[in-house]
């Protein structure tokens, strides 16, 4: 069954005079033990997605789509504190540059017991306190960090950027959480420790069949480690599929540019030679260009692009353009 | 062709702050020798606390080398001369963010190390910068902008336009393509080869990414706190590494560096 | 070569027009603006266009009460006090005295105290430290108390009040400055000049002050408050303006005698105390929440 079943979902910003539209018609799913990437550069509006599913986007955002679904609840239908009530029960969320998302001034050891679960917890009142530091320990070594002792008497800055995000994910993990967002887990790490995160969160994903939907601009690091894919650009949806097929047979031209940009394609070209990319940059976000937003830099672009591209699916591979790259396979 | 820029015996330590018994002498960087020719770029590969910010520094002439020197076309290079270093060596950093002014237009920007290390008038120097831009992939009329109506790739090019436009001879890019989404590293990347053909440019890439390491360098060099690890051609380095350091650097980077 | 997007845009706001554009979108900080600004004009324009001679006396009406009162005469708008001076003018003359004053403080003591953040920021250890810190012992005492001691040294006067006020608000100019300045050392930019062989004084100049100017003058709004109601406050107690002279705290000390005959002679430079400071924390308040509205969009 699907976790999560987004379809169409669009996401306008309201504050301006004339609303935009960050995101436009992007579906998603999500099964369980899944892990889904989400691919996509600066502006393509993946974040806005994630926080749009859990739900914390403010006023001057509005969030409508065809069907929002989390394990069989249709979430449109309920009201906002209903639909957080539903989503926080079951999804949790880690961020970017971990040593920002901690309180500085407790320590380590106040914060996770902070996000210990009430109900988890048995016992008179007065043994709480006891179980709740048990609790705690225990989802630190979870996630593999040995002498918690250590780690819970200390303050965030004390650690670094790779042992803070293990323990974001030990919190996040305190719900015992369907579904695990993470939003550029490793952007600010060296590779080393990006490779240690990724390991943990895979090892997660194995032991405890979570799913996870893995955010991140860079599509050679998210293909070693995810299932499936779906690839964003500038709000819209590109492409989704299994990892394998993406790579090996992008459908889209954005996609194949990414692709190509990527390392292990360029080890195949001599060295020092020009990488082909698409021309042009990211638009911004006051000038959009109508009907597709690749149409501008798309080396396969007609006329037809001015109207957006419906999705086409191929055997699970969904791909949304008018002349994709299907053919040429 | 002969060593554009010869490095001996640099090296770099320093006392940490404290009371008068209690200071400590750290070492950044062990005495380090290297040449680099021009057309040929020089990637230099470590974690963080390797140093590589440390060389970065010391060859850009913000910090003052304890031991060592550096020569450019056999001429040495001292510290403090900045007007003298900087016709020959500039450097690009990595935050976009930090690195432009926010208060100064894009012309008054790139007016002031023409200000102060040429004798151009003020026509002569305008020209100059509006060349310079179109050089790098800007608008002439980008002149006149502030930095905070720029993208972060923009930025970066900005910058560049800053470092090429004293027509040095060798480019230091402190993690300067890290930042950048991969589309736009790609350009930057095409912008800077281009560049290292049509002008002679040697550059000296500080980064932890091999993929862009592997396709952007002639050779590579591995430090790993304060020590060169290991030294040589990246195609040899890469392909067969020696050392136990260098070996696990690229283990955690497999997956990019092989072909399916 | 790439066809990058530019802005469409016909202007080209730079960060102060920016910040004047955040600055004007709130209409009750317009508003102070506007006063801020009648208030300048006042105190400049004053001595040239009171209706009445601030000292001349006119024995015929003493203290009558202002035009809109049963008893009151329209050609003293505003009454007259207790030797029959027009309120009016006085309050008048008065803005220049308090208001104009508490610029001239605000001015002269932000002068002083960026220059020696500047250079404390500019130097390292001992030196810099000293520099810093070493008017910390005026922050430390009650910024009344401090300017009564100094005027009780040098003798009771306007000099010398304005120079006691000067010494007071001295240190918080020297440490937001030293702050500023440290904290845009750490930047990228500052190293690129620096590289480019700017001086040290090309640079502060050039690269620095451009861009913690906005905080100088947020900290000069709240001084400027401060300063007002010092002044004020001196002259209530006879140490600041000699009596004769009109300013807002020294009408009030001799207002107080006559408080129950005749109120306005309180209550009028009590209010315009009152909405001189409004005025000022408005527009410092508005800059304050400009600012901030610039960094976050």
């Amino acid at each position: 069954m699907n976790l999560l079943d987004i379809r169409n979902l669009s996401i306008e910003l309201l504050s301006a005079n004339n609303p935009i539209l960050a995101v436009d018609r992007v579906s998603l799913t999500i099964k369980e033990g899944e892990v889904r990437g989400l691919v996509g550069e600066s502006g393509s509006g993946k974040s806005l997605l994630a926080q749009a599913i859990i739900g914390v986007l403010d006023e001057r955002w509005r969030v409508d789509a065809d069907r929002f679904h989390w394990r069989g609840i249709d979430l449109m239908r309920l009201s906002i504190e209903e639909r957080k009530a539903v989503i926080s029960k079951d999804v949790a969320m880690i961020f970017q540059e971990p040593m920002a998302c901690l309180d500085p001034t407790t320590t380590i050891g106040e914060q996770l017991e902070e996000a210990v679960d009430n109900e988890q917890l048995s016992g008179y009142f007065w043994q709480k306190r006891q179980q709740r530091k048990l609790a705690a320990a225990k989802l630190l070594h979870k996630v593999g960090i040995k002498n918690h002792e250590l780690c819970t008497k200390s303050y965030p800055h004390q650690l670094t950027e790779a042992l803070c995000q293990r323990v974001m994910i030990a919190m996040a993990l305190a719900k015992r959480p369907l579904l695990l967002i993470a939003d550029e887990p490793t952007a600010a790490m060296e590779s080393t420790n990006q490779g240690q995160i990724f390991r943990l969160l895979a090892s997660l994903n194995q032991l405890k069949n979570m799913s996870i939907l893995l955010i991140s601009h860079d599509l050679e690091n998210v293909t070693h480690w995810t299932n499936t894919i779906t690839v964003m650009y500038s709000g819209q949806f590109v492409e989704a599929g299994t990892t394998k097929h993406i790579f090996d047979q992008p459908f889209h031209p954005y996609t194949r540019a990414l692709v190509d940009s990527s390392p292990k394609a360029n080890s195949q070209i001599p060295v020092k030679s020009r990488l082909m990319t698409l021309p042009g940059s990211i638009p911004i976000l006051q000038h959009l260009p109508i009907g597709c937003r690749l149409g501008p830099r798309c080396p396969r672009a007609q006329k037809a692009c001015v109207q957006a591209p419906k999705v086409k699916n191929y055997h699970g591979h969904q791909v949304s353009c008018h002349y994709s790259l299907k053919d040429s396979y | 062709m002969s060593a554009l820029l010869q490095v001996s015996n640099l090296s770099k330590s320093y006392e940490t702050a404290g009371f008068w018994f209690n200071r400590k002498m750290i070492t950044a960087l062990d005495p380090i020798s290297f040449e680099i020719k021009a057309h040929k770029t020089l990637a230099i590969v470590g974690e963080t606390g390797s140093g590589k910010s440390t060389l970065a520094k010391l060859l850009v002439g913000a910090e003052n080398p304890t031991t060592g020197k550096i020569k450019l076309n056999g001429q040495t290079l001292h510290h403090g001369n900045f007007k003298q270093r900087c016709q020959h060596i500039r450097m690009i950093f990595q935050d976009s963010g930090t690195t432009l002014n926010p208060s100064l237009t894009i012309h008054q920007l790139l007016d002031e190390p023409l200000h102060l290390n040429t004798d151009l008038n003020e026509a002569q120097r305008s020209v100059l910068i509006r060349e310079t831009l179109q050089k790098v992939g800007l608008l002439g009329d980008h002149m006149s902008f502030y930095p905070h109506m720029f993208s972060g790739g923009q930025k970066q090019r900005i910058s560049l336009a800053r470092a090429i436009i004293l027509k040095p001879q060798v480019i230091i890019l402190d993690e300067a393509l890290a930042a950048l989404d991969p589309s736009l590293r790609s350009q930057m990347v095409n912008l800077l080869l281009d560049l290292q053909q049509q002008m002679g440019l040697a550059f000296i890439l500080i980064s932890h990414n091999l993929g862009i390491v592997r396709h952007f360098s002639d050779d590579m060099m591995v430090l790993c706190q304060g020590q060169v690890v290991e030294v040589g051609k990246t195609v040899e380095v890469l392909s067969k590494p020696e050392h136990k350091y260098t070996k696990k650097l690229i283990m955690n980077q497999r997956f990019q560096l092989l072909h399916k | 070569m790439a066809r990058d997007k530019i802005y469409q845009e016909e202007e080209f706001p730079s960060p102060i027009m920016q910040l004047w554009v955040n600055f004007r979108q709130t209409p009750i900080v317009m508003i102070g603006f506007g006063c801020f600004l009648f208030l300048i004009i006042l105190a400049v324009f004053a001595p040239f266009i009171t209706p009445y001679n601030t000292i001349e006396n006119h024995l015929d009406s003493i203290l009558l009460p202002p035009a809109w009162h049963v008893n009151g005469d329209i050609s003293y708008l505003l009454g007259t006090d207790n030797l029959g001076r027009d309120m009016l003018s006085r309050l008048m003359h008065g803005t220049s005295l308090t208001f104009g004053l508490s610029f001239i403080v605000v001015l002269i003591s932000l002068v002083i105290g960026v220059i020696i953040g500047s250079f404390s920021a500019l130097t390292k250890g001992l030196k810099s430290s000293f520099l810093n810190h070493f008017l910390d012992v005026v922050l430390s005492i009650p910024s009344l108390l401090m300017a009564i001691v100094i005027v009780a040294i040098l003798g009771p006067g306007l000099s010398n009040t304005l120079w006691a006020i000067v010494i007071v608000l001295i240190p918080q100019f020297i440490h937001i400055t030293r702050n500023a300045v440290k904290e845009e050392f750490a930047k990228d930019y500052v190293l690129a000049s620096k590289l480019d062989g700017a001086g040290s004084l090309r640079i502060l100049y050039y690269s620095i002050f451009p861009n913690i100017i906005e905080k100088i003058i947020a900290q000069a709004t709240l001084a400027q408050s401060a300063a007002i109601l010092d002044i004020a406050a001196l002259g209530f107690l006879g140490l600041g303006a000699p009596i004769p002279m009109p300013e807002w705290g020294a009408m009030l000390a001799t207002g107080i005698d006559n408080f129950y005959i005749a109120p306005w002679t309180v209550y009028l430079p009590g209010l315009a105390i009152l909405f001189s400071v409004v005025a000022t924390n408005l527009v410092g308040e508005g800059m304050r929440h400009a600012l901030k509205l610039r960094k976050e969009s």
